[in-house]
């Protein structure tokens, strides 16, 4: 039962940390206002360019930094038309996914199947690694366990609703005309946001290459980016909420194959649903539970509108 | 987008029909070398590393061997109408002969109904017409094999299974090992997992996971990649593989792998079009033929390799280990004492054989 545990806990933490980026990365994002749906895209170019990288130089820090930057030049191609041209951000979130999906396919396809020359591997923290359950789980993993868990989101936490920055930022997402007349650069603030998330979407797809996932194949990512936008809606657009989520997530991934492997009496079909039934859950939740908290956890007034100035 | 894309062994869809021809096949006239032109439809990314890499060593095979013909192919076709209309495109630009690389059913069916002097060739279809024939590996023998090295070298006597779907390859597969361990230790029991698609590294890391955390200490399945290798490495048990060689994944876990080798086959094809002597017809890829198993891997004893390779050796002068009793997984005597089960039973095989859960 211990070792059942631990090891669930232990995949929860390795799946859902790659979720747990994305979804932050996707919360900056959305909390300045805009909805960035290129998630997928971003995290499959990502992922290939993290793998070409470490084959280049065997860096697995260097591999993700370069998958965050192929993820943030991503994200300025999006930011340029959904945020400076005030294109639709459904389309250009799409556009983007399927530019993500066949780039990575392209540049990409030389490596496939070549397993990563570096990774980031497990480091056990003395005496709380020795912990029952946790230990092996949470403190004998890669040292990027704790950036995505702890570093990240407590200092998206910080900025968001401890600075006056973060309050801008807010502000932008809330009401941009409200913001814009109290001198915020609403477009630059965007853009810069909307960069750096997808900057994240790419390092969570890096994440998956350098540690959990070693190869690089076409539909690698296979609809995590998806999901990652579903949690974001669940944690109510709130950093440590949306890196818990993906743990919660990571879980029920993890409860469906131990359910197969242990025998019990449900139908694999529907403990493979279980993420899939989870996404559902994660959307619906929110709008029947959340209701009477809707002031904390409601969506940014102004997510998916573009701000035009000029006709406010 | 949900990891669904659909690989190894074919479709998800069950379908009762009659495997042999319903109507008399008939010959094409010939084609010079020059003039043809042979296009593929491929389920996935020939970089797969597997099925379709497997396949793409068949087209490699048959360019080299008729240099003056054209090939085409498509990668990744999905089972959807968009099919249709990719090889409806290959009869366009002038094929003369179509080889889909999995079962794409009615949607090839469409096309080669309408194109009747055009070759058509479903790798495990399940329908002959005049000039439609299906062909798939017996790979249910290399398994059988492979299932008894499983067998003499697991300490817990369980072994685990990484499936896709529950359709007759992978019932195939998983019920060849565990019938293939049984027949050297009958305490083994096989439990298998389906985590609903072909390529999906990180589910299939989850499942492999999940299996040995559950005292498997052997992993095999049927999947276009080498997560559960990489898993049974790091947790230093064994695992056997399918597609190609992935000893690289996993040195010291590698056990085999169910090889495929589909050039010969396709060479071989692509000749009697191009000499007006093909006939759309069943195919199985016999043991030997197309599909086997690997090359041990370095961490098996050679006296389990020998004793394995002991049955190959006698498959490979016909001996069918298919034979009755064989129970289902609720007891029941499926194939009676005496009867042993052909490859056309097998192929369509839909039931789990007593010792093998997680499947039904």
């Amino acid at each position: 039962m211990i070792a059942l545990l631990t090891g669930m806990l232990a995949t929860a933490v390795l799946a859902g940390g790659v979720l747990a980026l994305a979804a932050l990365g996707e919360v900056l994002a959305e909390r300045v206002g805009v909805t960035n749906l290129g998630v997928e895209g971003l995290m499959s170019l990502g992922a290939v360019v993290a793998i070409i990288t470490v084959v280049a130089t065997p860096n697995p820090w260097l591999g993700l930094l370069a998958a965050t930057v192929a993820g943030a030049a991503g994200g300025m191609v999006f930011a340029c038309a959904a945020v400076i041209m005030r294109a639709n951000q459904v389309l250009c979130g799409l556009a983007v996914t399927f530019m993500g999906l066949g780039l990575s396919a392209t540049i990409g396809h030389d490596y496939a199947g070549m397993p990563s020359p570096a990774t980031f591997g497990h480091v056990a923290i003395p005496i709380l690694s020795a912990l029952p359950i946790v230990g092996p789980a949470v403190f004998a993993q890669n040292l990027l366990v704790y950036l995505i868990y702890l570093v990240l989101p407590a200092a998206a936490h910080w900025v968001m609703f401890h600075t006056r920055h973060g309050l801008n930022m807010r502000a932008v997402g809330e009401n941009p005309a409200a913001a814009d007349a109290a001198g915020i650069a609403v477009t630059s603030m965007r853009f810069w946001y909307v960069t750096l998330g997808a900057g994240l979407a790419g390092a969570a797809g890096g994440y998956l290459t350098l540690t959990y996932v070693p190869v690089w194949s076409e539909g690698l990512i296979a609809g995590r980016g998806w999901i990652a936008l579903a949690l974001v809606i669940f944690a109510g657009y709130r950093p440590f909420a949306a890196t818990l989520s993906g743990l919660l997530f990571g879980l029920i991934t993890a409860l469906s194959f131990v359910g197969q492997a242990r025998n019990w009496p449900i139908a694999p079909a529907i403990l493979n649903m279980l993420p899939y039934l989870g996404t559902i859950a994660f959307i619906i939740v929110p709008v029947v539970v959340w209701h009477r908290i809707r002031r904390v956890m409601a969506a940014p007034a102004a997510l998916g509108v573009p701000y035009h100035r000029d006709i406010r | 987008m949900l990891g669904l894309a659909a690989g190894a062994a074919g479709s998800a869809l069950l379908r009762p029909a009659p495997l042999r021809a319903t109507a008399a096949p008939r010959l094409l006239p010939p084609v010079a070398e020059a003039d043809a032109l042979i296009a593929f439809g491929h389920t996935g990314p020939i970089t797969d590393g597997g099925w379709t890499a497997a396949h793409n060593q068949g087209v490699l095979a048959v360019r080299q061997a008729f240099p003056r013909l054209r090939t085409v192919y498509v990668e990744s076709i999905p089972y959807s109408a968009d099919a249709t209309r990719i090889f409806r495109q290959f009869v366009a630009e002038g094929a003369q002969m179509v080889i889909a690389t999995s079962n794409y059913g009615d949607f090839i069916r469409d096309v080669s109904d309408r194109a009747p002097e055009v070759a058509f060739m479903e790798c495990d279809g399940h329908t002959v017409t005049g000039n439609l024939g299906w062909h798939y590996i017996t790979h249910w023998y290399a398994s059988y094999i492979i299932g008894i090295a499983a067998g003499l070298m697991t300490r817990t006597n369980r072994i685990g299974f990484v499936g896709s779907f529950p359709i007759p390859s992978v019932y195939a597969g998983a019920n060849a090992v565990l019938l293939g361990a049984r027949a050297v230790n009958p305490a083994v029991s096989l439990q298998a997992i389906s985590i609903n698609a072909w390529f999906d590294p990180q589910a299939a890391t989850q499942a492999g996971t999940a299996l040995a955390e559950n005292g498997c200490d052997f992993l095999c399945g049927i999947m276009d990649e080498p997560a559960y290798l990489r898993v049974a490495q790091q947790r230093g048990i064994k695992a056997a593989m399918w597609n190609t060689d992935m000893r690289q994944y996993g040195p010291d876990a590698y056990v085999s792998s169910v090889m495929l080798d589909f050039r010969a086959f396709y060479v071989e094809q692509v000749r009697r079009r191009l000499a007006g002597t093909w006939r759309a017809a069943p195919c199985f890829l016999p043991l030997g033929h197309g599909v086997d198993r690997d090359t041990w891997g370095s961490s098996v004893p050679p006296d389990i390799a020998r004793q394995a390779d002991a049955m190959r050796a006698r498959i490979l002068g016909g001996y069918n280990p298919f034979q009755g009793p064989i129970r289902d997984a609720a007891g029941r005597v499926r194939v009676p004492a005496g009867a042993t089960m052909d490859d056309d039973h097998i192929y369509q095989w839909d039931w789990a054989v007593e010792g093998v859960s997680g499947l039904d």
